[in-house]
């Protein structure tokens, strides 16, 4: 019988050390009773360095301030109940390298004493890797905003915060923020309507083009892609916008730009043609006086050189308003 | 042809917009005259194109009596040079893109005109846009409209069809009052 509880305990003792998580069994005020393999791994403490002592505490935690605040949030949590869940801290390591530690604790009584299971996971990979998902997210250039059920916003990242004006604070968890960047009802009812219709179709739309009012009431123009993503059983909606205002005015302002140009070619060559036409006929007719003849024909020469500085001013405006014109083309055009 | 100005119209100190295809914008000229010296009116011609003496003589072919005309010059003084103005006749200004030469010189052969029916005829916004912006004709436009309703005269401005970007024809409409297009 006590062959098979010592058993017993040996396979627990051995699945302790081999688990893949930080364990360790504390005594009163921190003192460390037992401590894994997994522990040692993390930490670079043998057990033999720890054990009978609470020290490593200290040297887990060197910055007194830190080690401080840890110890308080821990006794505030065992103030209501005797042991804590999810408790996240940064370790030192014997090496010195900074390990993300997920702490979930159990008390147990034992023999008349109180016994504390601390198991900690190791969970920094993962921290790192939403760190720099979160980076890439915040550092975008494009409006990221994640939503939820109904709209509520889940993430907005910082060009978010850029184009709209309103921060992250303002908007997670909520979805007030759509109302104001669409105040007009008819307007964002249309929006609402037109997204509804291609999400049932294809569940999700590209380059949707919208104007939002910013909380600087300026208007910008978004062009917004989406996706649906599942996460578990829940589905959420990536809503990526891109800020098109410039792009837009610059487009419009060429459009302008072009048309003018083009009526402030065609119509003045083909007049300079019908008046060199009309004036042969009429010399033809003998009815021009050589100095007629005269002014008539530098009045055209004068109308041709102006036209030929329109054309020059064009192709200078063209070159300014477009940076991606190639070098060959770009000489060429500034003449 | 029938007749391109609405004698009515005409009476009323309208402000028409004539446009015409680029072969046939001089004929309309010559026609518009014709009409408006017939209900005797005298005219001032505002020439961007043609020398006035050009113009007197076609005016002359077409039965137009010289003295029902009077011109704004905007083409010989820049060849010839040394030109001098005509009382009566014909005011020379340097060059078409001078707006504020030929504000002045509009009122003020209105003003050596005062007392007659006056008609004033600008020849042309087309081909005002080889020196200026639409923009600056438009203000330009606006101006001269303005001043032909503050001094109760009728005018006439010929443009060239559909040479007219979409911008300046919707501004160019709500300064006249009729637009004809003669084709």
């Amino acid at each position: 019988m006590e062959s098979t509880q010592n058993q017993k305990f040996c396979i627990e003792a051995e699945i302790l050390d081999n688990a893949l998580v930080m364990i360790a069994v504390l005594g009163d005020k921190g003192r460390v009773i037992s401590w894994n393999h997994a522990a040692e791994t993390i930490t670079g403490y043998s057990p033999e360095a720890v054990i009978g002592s609470n020290a490593v505490w200290k040297d887990l935690y060197p910055d007194r301030d830190y080690r401080k605040s840890v110890t308080q949030k821990i006794a505030d949590i065992l103030k209501t109940k005797n042991s804590f869940e999810n408790l996240e801290t940064v370790i030192r390591t014997r090496s010195g390298d900074s390990r993300t530690i997920l702490w979930n604790t159990k008390t147990i009584p034992e023999g008349g004493q109180t016994r504390t299971i601390a198991v900690g996971m190791d969970v920094t990979a993962e921290r790192e890797t939403k760190a720099f998902r979160d980076s890439i997210i915040d550092n975008a250039y494009v409006l990221i905003a994640v939503l939820g059920q109904k709209g509520t916003i889940r993430v907005w990242n910082k060009a978010a915060e850029v184009i709209t004006g309103y921060s992250h604070d303002e908007v997670i968890g909520r979805r007030e923020v759509w109302k104001k960047l669409y105040p007009d009802a008819e307007y964002r009812r249309s929006i609402t309507q037109k997204i509804s219709k291609i999400i049932s179709e294809q569940k999700y739309f590209e380059n949707l083009e919208t104007t939002i009012l910013t909380k600087n009431r300026d208007k910008r123009i978004i062009s917004w892609n989406t996706r649906q993503v599942s996460a578990g059983s829940v589905y959420h909606e990536i809503a990526i916008g891109r800020d098109i205002t410039e792009q837009r005015k610059a487009e419009v302002a060429l459009v302008a730009y072009m048309t003018e140009m083009s009526m402030r070619l065609k119509q003045p060559v083909g007049i300079i043609s019908n008046t060199l036409l009309e004036s042969a006929q009429l010399m033809k007719e003998g009815m021009l006086t050589p100095d007629e003849i005269i002014t008539v024909l530098e009045g055209q020469a004068r109308n041709a050189t102006q036209i030929e500085a329109n054309i020059q001013e064009f192709q200078t405006a063209i070159v300014e308003q477009n940076g991606s014109i190639p070098e060959i083309f770009r000489k060429f055009l500034e003449g | 042809m029938p007749d391109i100005i609405d004698p009515t119209e005409l009476e009323q100190k309208k402000i028409f917009l004539i446009l015409a295809s680029p072969g046939t914008i001089r004929q309309r000229n010559i026609d518009v005259i014709k009409e408006v010296s017939n209900l005797g009116y005298h005219t001032v011609v505002i020439t961007t194109n043609f020398p006035y003496t050009v113009l007197t003589k076609l005016y002359a072919q077409n039965g137009v009596s010289p003295d029902s005309v009077s011109f704004i010059d905007a083409v010989t003084r820049n060849s010839i040079g040394g030109v001098e103005n005509i009382p009566g006749v014909v005011r020379y200004i340097n060059n078409p893109a001078n707006l504020t030469d030929m504000g002045i010189a509009v009122t003020e052969v209105l003003k050596d005109h005062s007392g007659k029916k006056i008609c004033i005829m600008y020849d042309s916004v087309s081909t005002m846009l080889i020196y200026l912006s639409s923009a600056n004709i438009s203000k330009f436009i606006h101006f001269v409209t303005n001043k032909l309703r503050l001094m109760d005269i009728s005018g006439v401005f010929l443009a060239v069809e559909k040479g007219l970007d979409p911008m300046l024809m919707t501004q160019l409409t709500t300064f006249v009052d009729t637009v004809v297009d003669t084709g």
